[in-house]
């Protein structure tokens, strides 16, 4: 198919799957454009891919709203690498998708632009912040997606949607154009129907940016030696993930892959990462206090919407442009962020996190240093959540990060693929590899793929 | 309780954010469920400090003093909200906060 | 009894550093363009962009650090401070904070009131500018150009050192030298590559222990940094003589009025929530690139002071003012290879080039001619005081020195005969003069010979003039 079928075909699926909210800006116009530059390129890697990209990744040539009303109309005057590469490479952006505002939780319900449907049954989220990405890979409408991950925003919805979700090593894809939130947690990640897929979205985008002071001096993700076994790898299975109260769906959907892992010949044993009790609480003091600073610019100075006029006063055209243009969920994170970092409470509150993040660290480099290859867990604690179920308590919300935010803050690679279903739910299993070991992490997932009953009933 | 009405309107001061007074109920009482939570890093022995983490590079590469701006796809007037003259404009400070 | 005051005095120092492009992004730095025009993404705050340190503008700093001999640290960490104003674009300004580059150097300066000083000087960090607001560019309106956004700046502070307004200037004037000598920055106030915040307290003279004390800004010259302490010396002894207590505010000085006025407080504007920048991983530097960095210094004042004056034989004085700026000297010492003796050299670079330097910003006469212009009057072919009519000609209009000395016909006169006549006309016309030399008032003599160099047009030759005097006379 040409690009220009692939853009034709795209656009119809996005009319069809208007429904879900997954999408902000699209136009079968911008389609055609990217289409007949991607045939100006001829081969690629992603030649004629379609891919949705987290509306939180500026792309030059329409809106990027980050789903808040205070970026409303705002267009970025440059393109994020990511989005250069994957142009580059012969992808085509098909459409900015829907995100909980600045990427700021777990159930894509945080929108100024509405919730996302779960693609399976419009009650439930799809899991975020990456819920439009996930719902559009989930629903067929694109074959991969761009999303971002801050603290499980990749691996978690697309655990809820059963699809794969791959989060790199932190500093191997470039963060020039995603829209800072937690600048020593944030990283471009994948949405793919596949594995491979998934890693040759990865491969595309991966590799040093001169624009990106944290990016590694590292070459481009090579692409994966496939393999048809897991003979030779040890799978380490991290007790603190497996608590007694763990859902029996998701227990089950694990056991099932434990037992496959074994069957393809890697040996299974059990590590401890005894920090990891501390993971969320960590996760919640260092993501805000980047957050405060990282969202400060949003000031209504030099772009954006402002809320008071020039005859105002401006104290006030802060004040109001902020806190009528964030969100509640944002504004709680700028408050929280503010005050773990305000005098008097810094060493209580960042200080203190900044150290346990060092023996969250710590507890995976031990893992790994005893001969584990890789670890194996549940990506969720449990299947999709009921829109509205955790609105009103943020903590509850952010217990749904348990399983994914320990990786985020030791910026190893991580992915979630379908182990199964409970009740027609997907249930995701999470792959996390030592630093830089992307590679090797997709290839287990790889074969683990090709074996898994992805959609049968675990139970 | 952790947090007051005090400490929220405080930080929403440091952080230009406006809180009426209809949310301010609600929202301390959020804040204080969340430091309340994340307070539990307290609970971690103190012998088991550590220099902080960063999964980034050890090091920041610099870059040379060359002139290369990375290019914008329209002028400032695209998006900013008020400029006359090519200037950005909002209301006037106090005349004695300029510093 | 009336107590004397004791003022302690700390500097901030701004500087620009030198380089062609700002401090986190390729922008141009170049001053006096259209405003946001020198702009990008980054230094615009934009969503998405990230900024990449400037190695030059590391390098300058590292260098500026070492010249004050400071401690530059393998690693420093840069840092957020964060801040709501509309000039500073991200809502925080990266700086360095608990880690800076340099800590624990000194600056030595000359004291008016006790000689020879020693400042500590407390830490160097590297910062970003903020951008320019204009107040008074449109009625009610703050404007705002972001050109000078992210222009790399370091920050040296000084410990309490200084004990007077005078003091003051004398570390800024000895700063200001050493930065440009090693080539940090120009270090000009009236372009903004050099600014100054002072902190000032004052206490009992014999008390240890620091009084409150208040931070001076918005002083645009060394000038005024002086006269704004003495205000708010003065200000604060007025205020604790009649009872008062001095509050620890900013104060802004008005250089129309010459009066220091409190800045309307900010509340919680000194919560600035610093924390480390994780865009940025830290600033290691190896000591041997310090090293490296130490080596390529060029010349300092204070050791081309003592090289000149040991070098060439000058006063202490005369190596100051040659060491004053790295071009004077450097044409001092041309002149000297060109061949002129070093002490007449200095005193005509003192007494005749610097005029021109201090207005034209340059030599206008170059070594060579000046080195020949120097021998003319050393070996007597013209006067002192007709070679400084050779030298405003030649700087005027150039040419040959003794070409211009012909032309102007100020070769002095030996030829005896031409000597006598003027001296013959002398006697003649000054009888009264000739009989009290006659009669033992020896100091005459110069009056007559005076009279003989007016006869002459100031072209006859003093010791000629004088052999034939004597001769005649005797």
């Amino acid at each position: 198919m040409t690009p220009s079928t692939v853009a034709v075909q795209t656009a119809e699926r996005l009319t069809a799957a208007a429904g879900l909210n997954a999408t902000l800006d699209w136009s079968p116009e911008l389609l055609a454009t990217e289409a007949t530059a991607a045939e100006a390129i001829g081969a690629g890697a992603l030649h004629g891919m379609a891919l949705a990209v987290k509306d939180n990744i500026v792309t030059a040539e329409q809106p990027t709203t980050c789903a808040s009303k205070i970026l409303e109309g705002y267009q970025s005057p440059f393109t994020a690498t990511a989005v250069n590469r994957l142009r580059a490479a012969g992808g085509m952006v098909a459409c900015k998708a829907n995100l909980d505002e600045f990427a700021m939780g777990s159930s894509t319900e945080h929108s100024a632009y509405g919730r996302v449907l779960h693609p399976m049954n419009p009650d439930l989220v799809p899991g975020g912040s990456s819920g439009g990405s996930a719902a559009l890979v989930a629903a067929g409408v694109v074959p991969a997606a761009l999303g971002s991950e801050t603290g499980g925003s990749v691996r978690q919805p697309a655990s809820f949607c059963g699809i794969v979700g791959v989060k790199p090593s932190y500093g191997l894809v470039s963060r020039w154009g995603l829209v800072a939130f937690g600048s020593s947690l944030d990283c471009i990640s994948v949405f793919g129907d596949t594995v491979a897929r998934s890693a040759r979205v990865l491969e595309a985008i991966s590799g040093h940016d001169p624009q990106d002071a944290t990016t590694f001096e590292r070459e481009p993700l090579a692409p994966f030696v496939p393999r048809t076994d897991l003979k030779g790898l040890r799978v380490g299975l991290p007790k603190e993930y497996f608590p007694d109260d763990l859902d029996p769906a998701i227990r089950a959907g694990c056991n099932r892959t434990i037992a496959l892992l074994r069957e393809l010949g890697a040996e299974l044993v059990e590590v401890s990462l005894p920090h990891t009790a501390y993971a969320v609480p960590t996760y919640y003091v260092l993501n805000p206090a980047e957050a405060a600073a990282n969202l400060a610019r949003f000031d209504g100075v030099r772009y954006g919407a402002r809320r008071v006029g020039l005859a105002g006063d401006l104290r006030a055209l802060y004040q109001a442009t902020r806190g009528q243009g964030f969100g509640p969920e944002v504004r709680r994170r700028i408050l929280v962020g503010t005050y773990v970092l305000s005098a008097g409470y810094y060493d209580a509150y960042y200080a203190r996190a900044q150290q346990v993040r060092r023996h969250l660290a710590l507890d995976f480099q031990n893992a790994f240093a005893a001969g584990v290859d890789l670890l194996f867990t549940p990506t969720t604690p449990s299947t999709a959540f009921a829109a509205g179920a955790n609105t009103g308590d943020p903590v509850a919300m952010y217990l749904a990060d348990v399983f994914v935010c320990a990786v985020s803050l030791a910026g190893l690679p991580a992915l979630s693929i379908p182990i199964g279903r409970d009740q027609g739910l997907p249930i995701g299993g999470q792959l996390i590899a030592p630093f830089m070991q992307d590679g090797a992490m997709l290839a287990a997932a790889d074969v683990m793929e090709r074996h898994l009953d992805a959609t049968g009933e675990v139970r | 309780m952790k947090i007051s009405k005090q400490d929220v309107l405080h930080v929403a001061r440091l952080a230009e954010l406006a809180v009426d007074d209809a949310e301010l109920e609600t929202l301390t009482g959020q804040l204080d469920r969340i430091v309340e939570y994340v307070a539990q890093l307290e609970a971690l022995p103190s012998e088991q400090t550590a220099t902080s983490f960063h999964p980034g590079p050890a090091a920041v590469r610099l870059r040379a003093d060359v002139v290369a701006p990375v290019p914008l796809a329209r002028p400032p007037e695209a998006f900013a909200p008020a400029m006359r003259d090519g200037l950005f404009v909002v209301p006037r400070l106090g005349a004695q906060e300029d510093a | 009894m009336t107590t004397t005051w004791e003022t302690v005095v700390g500097l901030e120092v701004h500087v620009q550093l030198a380089t062609a492009s700002k401090m986190f992004c390729g922008c141009s730095t170049t001053f006096g363009e259209a405003p946001n025009t020198n702009v990008c993404p980054v230094c615009l705050g934009l969503p998405g962009a990230l900024p990449v340190p400037n190695e030059q503008a590391i390098r300058l700093a590292t260098r500026a650090a070492l010249a004050l001999e400071c401690t530059v640290h393998e690693t420093s960490v840069f840092a957020r401070k964060n801040y709501f104003y509309p000039d500073l674009p991200k809502g925080y300004q990266i700086s360095q904070f608990d880690q800076p580059l340099a800590t624990g150097g000194v600056l030595r300066c000359e004291s008016p009131d006790r000689g020879p000083l020693a400042v500590g000087i407390t830490r160097l960090h590297v910062e970003e500018d903020a951008g320019k607001s204009l107040h008074d560019r449109f009625p009610g309106l703050t404007a705002v150009d972001l050109n000078r956004a992210g222009v790399p700046l370091a920050e040296i502070v000084s410990e309490p050192d200084l004990r007077s307004p005078a003091e003051a200037r004398a570390y800024l004037t000895a700063i200001r030298q050493l930065l440009v000598f090693a080539g940090i920055s120009d270090c000009s106030m009236e372009k903004g590559s050099l600014r100054v915040d002072a902190n000032l307290s004052v206490r009992p003279m014999g008390q240890t222990t620091l009084g409150t004390r208040t931070e001076v800004k918005n002083m645009n010259s060394f000038a005024n940094v002086e006269r704004a302490l003495e205000a708010e010396r003065a200000r604060q002894i007025a205020l604790i003589e009649g009872g008062g207590r001095v509050q620890q505010v900013s104060l802004l000085f008005n250089a129309a009025t010459g009066e220091v006025r409190p800045m309307r407080s900010k509340e919680d504007s000194h919560d600035y929530r610093y924390f480390p920048d994780p865009d940025l991983p830290p600033l290691i530097v190896t000591q041997a690139w310090i090293e490296g960095e130490r080596s390529a210094l060029p010349e300092l004042p204070d050791a081309m002071r003592a090289r000149l004056a040991s070098q060439y034989g000058l006063s202490a004085y005369d190596a100051g003012v040659l060491s004053g700026e790295v071009a004077i000297a450097r044409y001092f010492e041309a002149v000297v290879a060109a061949g002129a003796e070093a002490k007449a050299s200095a005193n005509w670079i003192m007494g005749e080039a610097l005029t021109d330097w201090n207005v034209l910003e340059r030599f206008p006469v170059n070594p060579g001619i000046m080195a020949g212009l120097i021998a003319l009057v050393a070996n007597g072919t013209v006067s002192h005081q007709a070679g400084r009519k050779v030298y405003t000609e030649l700087s005027a209009r150039g040419g040959d020195p003794l070409a211009v000395a012909q032309h102007l016909g100020l070769v002095q006169v030996r030829d005896e005969s031409a000597l006598e006549t003027w001296v013959d006309e002398v006697l003649a016309a000054c009888p009264a003069e000739v009989g009290r030399f006659k009669g033992g008032e020896a100091k005459l003599m110069g009056f007559l010979t005076g009279q003989v160099m007016r006869r002459s047009g100031g072209k006859a030759d003093p010791k000629g003039i004088q052999v034939v005097l004597v001769r005649k006379l005797s």
